[in-house]
């Protein structure tokens, strides 16, 4: 109980933190908001143009390809907010030797290195992925237990694609330059947009078991379609316990791998 | 505090000569090479103690440092600092313990160094009274209570230092690692810093474990000294002992209103080094007749100033740098 | 004018071995394109058609739709590789100063930079040119095509840095040029026919885009290299002539503010 009151202390500072450091940029805060919207209309833009020519793509028709959209236009607007910056952080707290600092507070490094920054301007973004969500869940014809969990879903889908780009931004102890590394993360990302029956058998089923990002956004929509449930979904919540657990390994020998940085 | 017994840590670097076709060969072949950053080091320091590591730029001083406080791992060897082992990196330990470095900032950059702080209380979990006074009582020791709401990157150097140690001393460490706390101030803020670091070493008995370049540092503030060369440690005792290393002798410089042509016989044993003027001349006097040889020359000669020259340490280690063997060679005496 | 080029040539030469000093970053950066669109793009346009049941949209097939897919990727490779993350590093940190001291401009060491980067890119695009063609997804024009084909990509290419060129220098007044680099592929991946052939957007939209410089950036070198454009190849020059030259000048204005910002601050 004291242990979570501490995080959660120290969560409130690093939100105020970055909420001065956003304000004192005000320029930068207005056009981070602006990117967003300019990706959440081109990606919503390219879908809604291809059903011009199309009716259905497998079983899914046009509401449920935007229902989709939207839901990972919701998780990538949570991630992009309350994570995305500190992935970019932290190959530079690595290369300037930033993480000894780290490494010194009597609190978990990871939640420093992974939680410590925000872009609270674009909170307010929200409201598109969210608006849309709930328009196509009504054409949809959602049930309760739909709308209930539709949140739960998101969170779900977060936390999956949050810990598999942890685990892959820890290889940065050993390579040092992060290019690599967050191209391989935001082409995940880019796998993740699409729904996992868009693409072929093993392809599918490789990213589905071995790098689970295409049950990032399928198992929870699964879910939310079809009531039960569905394997896929299951197997989400499995991917990400088991991805914690190799964080965990991973922080532990990358810290005996660091070398920091000569001043 | 401190107990470390032969511990040794490499690094891995690999070379690339200069060139496009070595830059295309080292993609795939790379020559890798071990390097000893600290070398068999042992060194037990006790509670209240302040200590100062010495050595040129690369010696090992910050990569000790760095273990001491756990952020990299001995290649081998025991460590042990207040009875944890710092790679361990237990919680406990690292409530106890702070790390100042000279030429890294641990604040956030471009907010006001007040909400860095507000963060160190939840990091350390420092009762809100608590940290208030500490807060106010630091601040006003090192005058920089205006400062608290200005944004850190608008700070001076010297200002900003002062926040560093605030950072680093709200959660009253029991040791305090400071890597060259005073690189690249003025001789002023040098000396605020100093003074402030004295009295509250005074007031809270706090071990302190510096490496700094500057000699004034070390001469002020240490009691103890210990000289690292290549990774190894080379002189560890009291500082006057480190000051009397090459001999209990003074250097005076002596400034003549005009040339002297002529040398008394008896300087030769002083081992006089003269300008190309001659009017000014450096000798070296064994310090027990020191009074009486300068008395003498100042009635027999048109001295016009005289000064004993540097701080006996900053000669002595000036001296061991240019010749690393001089303590070979001491140390069969 | 040996010195001039010496200067050139260390500028060249650092770039090149800068790309390489993280073998990782290097490999990944040649091969993770690749990749991503031999396991992404191919995947998901094949089964497209497949999972929708339709043959062709707005005229093309599967075939010809790959084809326009794998010739966006030599043409990006070519023309939009360029990002220049280090200029707005150097302008934020304070490293332009060193460089304004040096005997050597500014402007040229970028120039410089943009060349070691570009013959990078072409061994790379070379290299999967051949691949492609291996996997029998694009068929080689004749020579002369191909030629007059990377000529286009080029010009486009120094069209795309003097823009990098822009994005970068906002650095004089923002923290994070970043910001406005990911907003500039944003809105160009999608107006400039990346993500798919611009016959299928709706007719207005296409009859705005022709105004704008976007088409030139993907859509036309693709097409040119398909051998569908209608349009000469002269045209196509003076276009993209045109529009290097309007970024040129806001170049230009941009470097001279914010210089005047830059050399202000005192930094």
């Amino acid at each position: 109980m004291g242990t979570i009151k501490k995080y959660l202390s120290v969560y409130r500072e690093f939100l105020g933190n970055s909420l001065a450091e956003a304000t004192t940029y005000r320029l930068n805060f207005f056009l981070v908001m602006v990117m967003d919207l300019i990706f959440y209309a081109t990606s919503l833009g390219s879908i809604d143009f291809l059903f011009q020519y199309v009716t259905k793509i497998g079983n899914w028709d046009r509401d449920h390809f935007l229902f989709f959209i939207s839901f990972m236009l919701a998780v990538d607007h949570l991630h992009m907010t309350f994570i995305s910056e500190n992935f970019w952080s932290f190959s530079g707290d690595i290369r300037t030797g930033k993480l000894d600092f780290v490494l010194l507070k009597p609190i978990s490094g990871l939640f420093i290195c992974f939680f410590r920054l925000m872009r609270p301007g674009t909170v307010l973004n929200g409201v598109v992925p969210w608006t849309l969500l709930i328009a196509f869940g009504s054409r949809l014809g959602f049930g309760f237990w739909s709308w209930v969990s539709l949140l739960p879903m998101v969170l779900l889908a977060l936390a999956l694609m949050v810990s598999i780009e942890i685990l892959i931004t820890l290889f940065g102890f050993w390579t040092i330059s992060s290019y690599g590394l967050n191209f391989l993360r935001l082409q995940f990302q880019q796998l993740a947009r699409y729904p996992d029956f868009i693409y072929r058998y093993y392809f599918r089923k490789f990213f589905t078991i071995f790098v689970p990002v295409l049950a990032i956004g399928s198992g929870p929509v699964q879910f939310l379609f079809e009531q039960g449930l569905p394997g896929l979904t299951l197997w989400a919540g499995g991917a990400l316990i088991l991805i914690s657990a190799l964080i965990r390994i991973t922080w532990r020998k990358g810290l005996a791998a660091y070398e920091s940085a000569s001043s | 505090m401190i107990s470390c017994e032969l511990v040794t840590k490499n690094f891995r670097i690999y070379k690339k000569p200069g060139g496009f076709a070595q830059s295309i060969r080292s993609l795939w072949s790379r020559e890798f090479h071990d390097t000893h950053a600290v070398r068999d080091f042992d060194l037990q320091v006790k509670k209240g103690e302040i200590v100062g590591l010495l050595g040129p730029n690369g010696a090992g001083k910050t990569t000790l440092m760095k273990m001491f406080t756990g952020i990299i791992v001995p290649t081998s060897g025991q460590l042990r600092v207040m009875g944890y082992e710092p790679a361990q990196r237990g919680i406990p330990f690292r409530k106890k313990i702070a790390l100042v470095m000279g030429q890294k900032s641990q604040l956030w950059w471009d907010i006001p160094a007040i909400d860095s702080f507000l963060l160190l209380k939840a990091y350390y979990e420092i009762p809100s009274s608590d940290f208030r006074m500490r807060l106010n009582q630091l601040a006003s020791v090192l005058q920089v209570e205006h400062l608290m709401d200005v944004h850190v990157r608008k700070l001076s150097l010297g200002e900003r230092m002062k926040m560093e140690l605030i950072a680093s001393l709200l959660h009253r460490p029991e040791i305090i690692f400071l890597d060259e706390p005073t690189i690249g101030l003025d001789v002023i803020s040098q000396k605020n810093i100093r003074e402030f670091l004295i009295s509250y070493q005074k007031q809270h008995g706090t071990t302190i474990i510096l490496t700094s370049h500057y000699m004034a540092d070390v001469e002020a503030l240490c009691g103890r000294i210990v000289l690292i060369l290549e990774g190894r440690k080379r002189f560890d005792g009291p500082i006057v002992d480190f000051g009397a290393l090459l001999g209990r002798e003074k250097f005076v410089s002596l400034v003549f209103s005009s040339s002297l042509d002529r040398q008394p016989a008896e300087w030769e044993s002083y081992d006089p080094q003269w300008n190309l003027e001659r009017t000014k001349v450096e000798l070296r006097i064994p310090e027990k007749n020191m009074g009486a040889v300068i008395a003498e020359i100042l009635t027999k000669f048109p001295v016009v100033d005289f000064y004993t020259e540097k701080l006996p340490i900053e000669r002595v280690l000036e001296t061991l740098l240019a010749k690393p063997q001089l303590i070979s060679t001491m140390a069969q005496n | 004018m040996q010195a001039e080029l010496l200067k050139w040539t260390r500028t060249f030469a650092i770039t090149w071995s800068s790309q390489f000093a993280y073998r990782a970053d290097f490999i990944m950066q040649v091969i993770g394109p690749a990749l991503v669109f031999f396991l992404v793009k191919y995947n998901l346009w094949s089964s497209l058609f497949h999972l929708s049941g339709i043959s062709q949209i707005q005229g093309y097939g599967q075939t010809q739709m790959l084809a326009y897919q794998a010739w966006v990727f030599l043409v990006t490779l070519l023309a939009q590789g360029y990002n220049n993350m280090n200029l707005s590093e150097d302008i934020r940190l304070g490293k332009i100063s060193t460089h304004l001291i040096y005997p050597f401009s500014f402007w040229k060491f970028q120039t410089a930079r943009f060349l070691s980067f570009q013959c990078i890119q072409i061994l790379v695009a070379a290299l999967t040119l051949g691949i492609l063609v291996a996997f029998d997804l694009v068929e080689i024009p004749n020579w002369d095509h191909l030629a007059m084909g990377l000529a286009i990509c080029m010009s486009v290419g120094v069209l795309w840095f003097v823009i990098a060129y822009v994005l970068g220098l906002a650095a004089f007044w923002l923290e994070e040029t970043w910001v406005l680099r990911v907003m500039f592929v944003l809105i160009c991946n999608f107006f400039s026919g990346a993500v798919f052939p611009l016959e299928i957007f709706p007719a207005w939209l296409r009859g705005i885009l022709v105004y704008s410089p976007f088409p030139y950036l993907t859509s036309v070198p693709v097409q040119y290299l398909m051998g569908n454009l209608h349009q000469s190849v002269g045209s196509v020059f003076l276009a993209i002539g045109f529009w290097t030259l309007v970024a040129w000048a806001v170049a230009y204005l941009v470097w001279k503010n914010g210089m005047r910002n830059y050399a202000a601050a005192g930094m």
